[in-house]
């Protein structure tokens, strides 16, 4: 049951992360190809140019529920960030500080939580942030 | 290259999550599956073996992008893809599309808002400050051998044919490096006393466009701004560089103590990035130069201190460099508030473009200014460019419009304060005089070397004449002299010669504009005796007037007040409270 709830936009999410999308600067796919319950993903943003993000990769993972996609993800940095909405101790993403998690709609998926985390990564309050050295990860 | 079995290579243990993936067997001969690879800037498509191995697909990437493989990082499926992996683990399959980032070595670290901005010419001016590193050097020197040494590097790079706001911009760099200017700057009485007038530092400041876009985020930064009290504050501060640490210091000791208040931090960050960054930014575009940039969590007096620099980098050059350096070159301070209360009884703009024609006057005075000058002259296009550019022609045109801010200007000079009798003599001039600035002749009169020259032996005539022949020009005062000697270059000529008295000493000049050029000065002079410009008390008529219906009856005291605040009420309120026993 679990394996079918939400498929319908699960596996079109599976074959667009796998076909890359717009512009190469997000890419997204399940943690484990074995999943058949397409529920827990590893996703990765690549920071923006012109923003302290610049040319490093982030690391997330997300974990869609079983009410997924009436209800958000489940998304975490595995990357250490510094960034308005990210839990600086554990990289959890508070679902109430990103709009589109705290407003959610089930036309959303994966990709657009990850773009606009870019898209976050741009703006002038999160821009100049400083973080810590690359290439850290939380711990858990 | 070609091997069967899951692995390539030695068989070792593979990472990830596909890691017992034994049905990734390979057939007998390898499928040849294309890849896209996908930058944020370019895609190119790669034909490779179904079962290579990451690393080898890095190697191929090399050689198409121009890295190293040790740059180029690969994300299939959100997943970095690493070397000793095989595609066939990731189950990238053929037309499966891989994103690749290439890691740079040495990483801009954000910077984003130093060349691209709005505000005007730095972006052009952005390579040349690479060139200038080396006379910006120079700076420790006394001052004058830096700047020679700036602005012979500037013209060695053609500067007489480019934009005269190119050249300011320069200037401003090239100030904002050196710290001895700096303080040369601040030191200065009147720029000092200038910054003394809060209202026309609001002014300046709002009129930078960078600012306008900052207030329109943040409204508290225009609140900050309208208070009186904070804007003199933090002008004092600024005068007082000694208080500036001061405050610096407490700003840093609250700041780390917000630091330890858990979540202290973020808001601290935010604060930073919202306000104050754009403002430094705004600052830094126009002038070249964040030095709070370094800073580590560089205190929120940065905003206090903004001001400050905004207003001493605000039109650098003078308008009235080579002719004017006559009336302002000697500029160096203010003896009364006058300079600062042409501010307050002036409209905005040209209140603005006085003070900071003022300002920039001042700064002719020091040597370097003056070899500048003198380089200036030396160069006649540089002349018209300078006259020529925009911000110029407003200045002039608001000054030939409010005669009384071009005499306030005037007057800051410390001659003309010695002397008052050549003030008297200065201010029926100035309509004329600056009308003739708006003459295109006159403009290149200036321009004409030749004309300076011949200006120059207008003045060292009349200087002769004085001492040889004083009764032949009674009021001409070897103060007038000075302008000469100082103004390097400038025509002083204008000046004295209208100083001379209504006499026409026939000026042995040789090229007709300046015949009658000095003709019309002469004129001017001698047909200009009516319009006396009002006296401190008719100025402040109406700031009198509220402080004697405030309660203040003494009316001289009102008016020491006034004119030493500048014609601020508020100021001058406060004075007189502190100097009244209640």
């Amino acid at each position: 049951m679990a394996a079918t709830t939400g498929s319908g936009v699960k596996v079109p999410q599976l074959v667009e992360g796998q076909k890359g999308v717009g512009d190469g600067t997000v890419s997204w796919g399940l943690e484990d190809d074995e999943d058949m319950t397409l529920t827990r993903w590893t996703g990765m943003i690549i920071g923006p140019p012109r923003t302290i993000y610049e040319n490093r990769i982030y690391s997330l993972k997300i974990e869609c529920g079983p009410k997924y996609p009436e209800a958000p993800p489940f998304v975490r940095f595995v990357t250490k960030i510094n960034m308005n909405g990210v839990n600086s101790s554990n990289g959890v993403v508070d679902p109430r500080a990103i709009s589109v998690l705290a407003k959610w709609q089930n036309s959303y998926s994966i990709k657009v939580v990850l773009q606009e985390l870019r898209r976050l990564m741009m703006s002038k309050e999160n821009m100049k942030l400083p973080q810590p050295p690359e290439g850290q990860c939380y711990s858990n | 290259m070609a091997e069967n079995g899951e692995s390539s290579g030695p068989p070792r243990p593979s990472r990830g999550p596909a890691a017992a993936q034994g049905s990734a067997a390979a057939p007998a001969e390898p499928k040849i599956i294309k890849v896209t690879v996908k930058t944020p800037k370019e895609k190119e498509e790669f034909a490779v073996p179904e079962n290579s191995s990451v690393q080898q697909f890095k190697e191929a990437i090399s050689k198409r992008f121009k890295s190293q493989t040790d740059q180029l990082v690969l994300i299939f499926a959100g997943k970095i893809l690493k070397d000793q992996d095989t595609l066939i683990q990731h189950g990238i399959h053929d037309g499966l599309t891989v994103h690749l980032v290439i890691k740079s070595q040495n990483r801009p670290q954000g910077q984003s808002t130093q060349p691209s901005n709005a505000a005007g010419t730095n972006a052009t001016s952005a390579s040349t400050p690479r060139s200038n590193s080396t006379p910006i050097s120079t700076n420790s020197n006394p001052f004058g051998l830096g700047s020679l040494g700036g602005l012979a590097g500037l013209s060695s790079l053609g500067l007489s044919s480019t934009n005269f706001s190119e050249l300011q911009s320069q200037m401003q760099q090239q100030l904002m490096a050196s710290p001895e200017m700096m303080i040369q700057i601040m030191e200065n009485p009147f720029v000092q006393s200038m910054l003394s007038n809060p209202d026309l530092m609001r002014q300046l400041i709002m009129a930078n466009p960078q600012m306008q876009q900052l207030i329109q985020r943040n409204p508290e930064i225009s609140h900050l701004l309208n208070n009186p009290d904070i804007m003199r504050q933090t002008l004092e501060i600024a005068r007082n560089p000694a208080m500036m640490q001061e405050m610096m210091r407490n700003q840093d000791l609250a700041l780390s103590n917000l630091e330890s208040i858990p979540g202290g931090y973020n808001a601290l960050r935010r604060m930073y990035t919202d306000i104050q960054e754009p403002m430094l930014n705004a600052a830094q575009e126009q002038f070249g130069g964040n030095p709070f940039a370094s800073v580590g969590s560089s205190s929120s007096s940065g905003e206090g201190t903004q001001p400050s620099r905004t207003e001493n980098r605000d039109p650098l050059p003078n308008p009235w460099a080579p002719p004017p350096a006559t009336q302002s070159s000697a500029t160096t301070s203010t003896t009364t508030s006058t300079g600062s209360g042409s501010g307050n009884s002036s409209s905005n703009a040209t209140g603005n473009t006085v003070a900071a024609a003022n300002y920039v006057a001042s700064i002719f005075s020091t040597p370097g200014m003056q070899s500048l000058l003198q380089q200036i002259t030396e160069n006649p296009q540089l002349i018209q460019n300078m006259l020529s550019a925009p911000y110029m022609r407003s200045m002039m045109q608001s000054l030939s419009q409010n005669p009384d801010l071009a005499a306030q200007m005037m007057l800051n000079s410390p001659l003309f304060t010695a002397n008052p009798q050549l003030q008297e003599q200065m201010r029926p001039q100035l309509p004329a005089f600056l009308q003739q600035m708006q003459n295109p002749d006159t403009l290149s009169a200036m321009s004409n070397p030749r004309a300076m020259q011949a200006l120059m032996q207008i003045q060292q005539g009349l200087q002769t004449l004085a001492t040889e022949a004083p009764g032949l020009i009674p009021s001409f005062t070897p103060g007038v002299g000075a302008p000469g000697s100082t103004g390097s270059g400038g025509p002083t000529g204008p000046t004295v010669s209208s100083a001379a008295p209504s006499e026409t000493t026939s000026p042995t000049s040789e090229s007709g504009p300046n015949q009658q050029f000095i003709q019309q000065m002469v004129q001017a002079l001698a047909g200009a005796n009516a319009p006396q410009l009002p006296n401190p008390e008719v100025r402040f008529q109406q700031q009198l007037e509220q402080l004697n219906a405030m309660g203040f009856l003494n009316r001289e005291a009102n008016l020491q007040a006034l004119i030493a605040t500048g014609g601020d009420i508020n100021a001058a309120i406060e004075r007189l409270l502190g100097s009244q026993p209640s």
